[in-house]
């Protein structure tokens, strides 16, 4: 069990490392022996030890010249100072060098297995920590999260924003409501130089319009109604990082102007407030609608427009990424399966039909959701039909290709069926006369 | 011409008094070696005191020069379990109950400390009987080969003091009683 803590006992006396590095073996943990500093020196250049216990008093190399040596080469190594009373100033001394702790000769047995599993568990976070370190420094390397692909049209995407991502420049990304923008927008974050800085996304679709100026300008304490402390917005809290627009075709025309002047000068100021606010933020926007139709239809300013569309990255609905369809399920299956502890091991052939059938009117988000809920529902490894059933009423291009005519008649039935049976209506639903409606229902009867 | 076969001997442990000793102690010492680790057992004659292993600087007598002295006069196949009434410590520990060589059939232990009762008064002779069955079969155990054990109540686990190895139970857990049947099994060659 404690194997895997390796000790190196330093002592010029025999009997002192024999007893120790012995009762050490007992414990369970792996120890060698040196009998002095440059001994150790020696062991430490061909094995990696977790912990040295040093005698601080030996002929030749003393364990502070010992320590002072083998921190400038191992300096994760953990180090205990042994010492005689006497000799207690050193030991303060080495602590100070960097060593972890001092016992006094002799000890007891008792403090020093306490000592050790406190060491022994300091090592053990040490190296958590490093592993949580590499991994979040491996996934703010690549930053791609949740954005799994293979698809020719989302490399093509991943790059321009790898090329992208270390310039300035603010990006306006658009798609389909759950291509995954905002992900998109952390993964430039990421990539970006402002990594270390903070990614402050806000929604401005569904929001009122001083709502919303609050949230992004902040305000101080009695700027209206209801501000009884002074808030930070948005746009002060993307200080060094990144601010997200997410729905940016929702921002009224008015405070299209406010944030056009924020842009340009980097500054601004709080509601009610005097002062004047500087942040220095990068931009990434997003819309799921034709900003350039709004512009035309002058919902959304031109120039506003032109500002946040410096880079333009289009993401490609679900329905036009095929490859992707099957390894985003296998890795949302893996991904629910871990979390409800369910062992889930693929998708049968026929499951994954459908998926590829099926027009994905919600993206990657709905992709996400279907697959969460086959998991929950999963009695087998593989998930199949059975799991999907629930998807293929809303079918919107199925496998089964079928005539124009047929097309229609069955189109007319739902309509017919949605106004109970009243043709009047059913006509008007289907922008055709009355008698046309009437003329189309004889001839598919006579079939 | 074939390798003869090397010969083997059955494990067998001697519960050797250094100096004078209380008897009873020594007969419960063996009576558990013989229950719990399987081993047949017996005290045999007492040793001189061992004057040699006294350290004057620390008022303690040696385990490490005790155990020395045993493993002289260890017969091959036998485990040399010393008992003693000196109070033990080793160079780097203040104290211990006992000691033993690592798979090297040599063990001590001392009644020293066991005495102690609470409130300053002495411990009832059962408890500190049964302290000392305790220690010989850890130490009997380091002495087959066994590496203490993170067991809760196993005889195996580390007992620094005497609240711990009162926790101890008379048992070995499943892991260590296997380990001990594996090495009554083999052949003892150290």
């Amino acid at each position: 069990m404690t194997r895997d803590f390796r000790i190196l006992v330093v002592d010029d006396e025999l009997a002192m490392r024999e007893s120790l590095a012995g009762w050490l073996h007992k414990e369970g943990y792996a120890a060698d022996c040196a009998a002095g500093g440059a001994e150790a020196l020696e062991l430490l250049g061909g094995r990696t030890y977790d912990l040295l216990l040093v005698d601080i008093k030996m002929p030749g190399m003393d364990g502070l010249e010992l320590l002072r040596k083998m921190k400038e080469t191992h300096p994760q190594t953990l180090v205990v100072i042994i010492t005689a009373y006497g000799s207690i100033e050193s030991a303060v001394q080495a602590m100070k060098q960097g060593a972890q702790d001092y016992l006094l000769k002799p000890f007891d047995p008792e403090e020093l297995i306490l000592l050790i599993a406190k060491l022994a568990r300091q090592r053990e976070l040490i190296r958590e920590n490093q592993a949580l370190k590499e991994r979040l420094r491996e996934q703010e390397r690549t930053g791609w999260g949740d954005l799994v692909a293979d698809s020719k049209a989302m490399r093509a995407v991943m790059r321009l924003v790898e090329e992208v991502a270390a310039s300035d420049s603010p990006v306006l990304i658009t798609g389909e409501t759950g291509t995954g923008k905002e992900m998109v927008a952390r993964a430039l974050h990421a990539a970006s130089q402002r990594a270390y800085g903070p990614f402050v996304p806000i929604n401005c679709g569904g929001q009122n319009e001083s709502l919303l100026e609050s949230e992004l300008f902040g305000h101080e304490r009695g700027a209206f109604t209801g501000a009884v402390q002074a808030r930070r917005g948005r746009l002060e809290m993307a200080d060094g990082g990144t601010l997200f627009l997410d729905e940016v075709g929702e921002i009224p025309p008015k405070m299209q102007v406010d944030l056009l002047r924020v842009l340009e000068e980097k500054a601004f100021t709080r509601l009610g407030g005097s002062q004047t606010v500087h942040s220095d933020f990068r931009l990434v926007s997003a819309t799921h609608r034709d900003l350039a139709a709004l512009v035309r239809a002058g919902e959304v300013r031109q120039d506003f427009f032109y500002r946040i569309n410096v880079i333009a990255v289009r993401l490609p609905p679900l329905r036009e990424r095929d490859d992707d369809i099957g390894l985003l399920a296998q890795y949302f299956l893996l991904r629910y399966g871990r979390e409800t502890g369910k062992t889930v091991e693929g998708l049968t052939p026929e499951a994954l039909r459908i998926l590829n059938a099926y027009a994905w009117p919600g993206n990657v988000r709905e992709l996400k959701n279907v697959m969460e809920r086959a998991v929950v529902i999963a009695r087998q490894p593989l998930i199949g039909k059975n799991e999907l059933t629930f998807l293929q009423p809303d079918q919107e291009s199925g496998p089964e290709l079928i005539s124009l005519e047929e097309m229609e008649r069955r189109h007319i039935q739902r309509v017919l069926e949605a106004e109970e049976g009243n043709i009047t209506h059913a006509a008007q639903v289907l922008g055709i006369d009355r008698r046309t409606l009437t003329r189309k229902l004889r001839r598919q009867e006579a079939k | 011409m074939p390798e003869a076969s090397p010969r083997v001997l059955p494990v067998q442990a001697e519960v050797v008094p250094l100096g004078r000793v209380n008897q009873v102690a020594c007969a419960v010492a063996a009576a558990h070696i013989k229950a719990l680790l399987g081993l047949s057992s017996q005290v045999v004659q007492a040793a001189p005191e061992p004057d040699f292993a006294y350290l004057p600087v620390r008022g303690q007598h040696d385990a490490a020069a005790l155990m020395d002295y045993l493993a002289k006069r260890r017969p091959s196949g036998v485990i040399r379990v010393g008992v003693t009434e000196a109070d033990l410590c080793l160079p780097v520990f203040t104290f211990v109950f006992g000691e033993a060589r690592l798979g090297g059939g040599v063990a001590v232990a001392s009644l020293h400390r066991l005495w102690e009762g609470r409130y300053g008064r002495s411990a009832p002779r059962s408890l500190a009987y049964r302290r000392l069955a305790k220690v010989v079969c850890h130490e009997t155990g380091h002495a087959l080969g066994l590496e203490h054990c993170q067991e809760l109540g196993c005889l195996m686990r580390f007992a620094g003091g005497l609240t711990t190895l009162d926790r101890l139970k008379m048992w070995f857990c499943p892991a260590c009683a296997g380990e001990l049947s594996a090495r009554r099994a083999e052949p003892f060659s150290v």
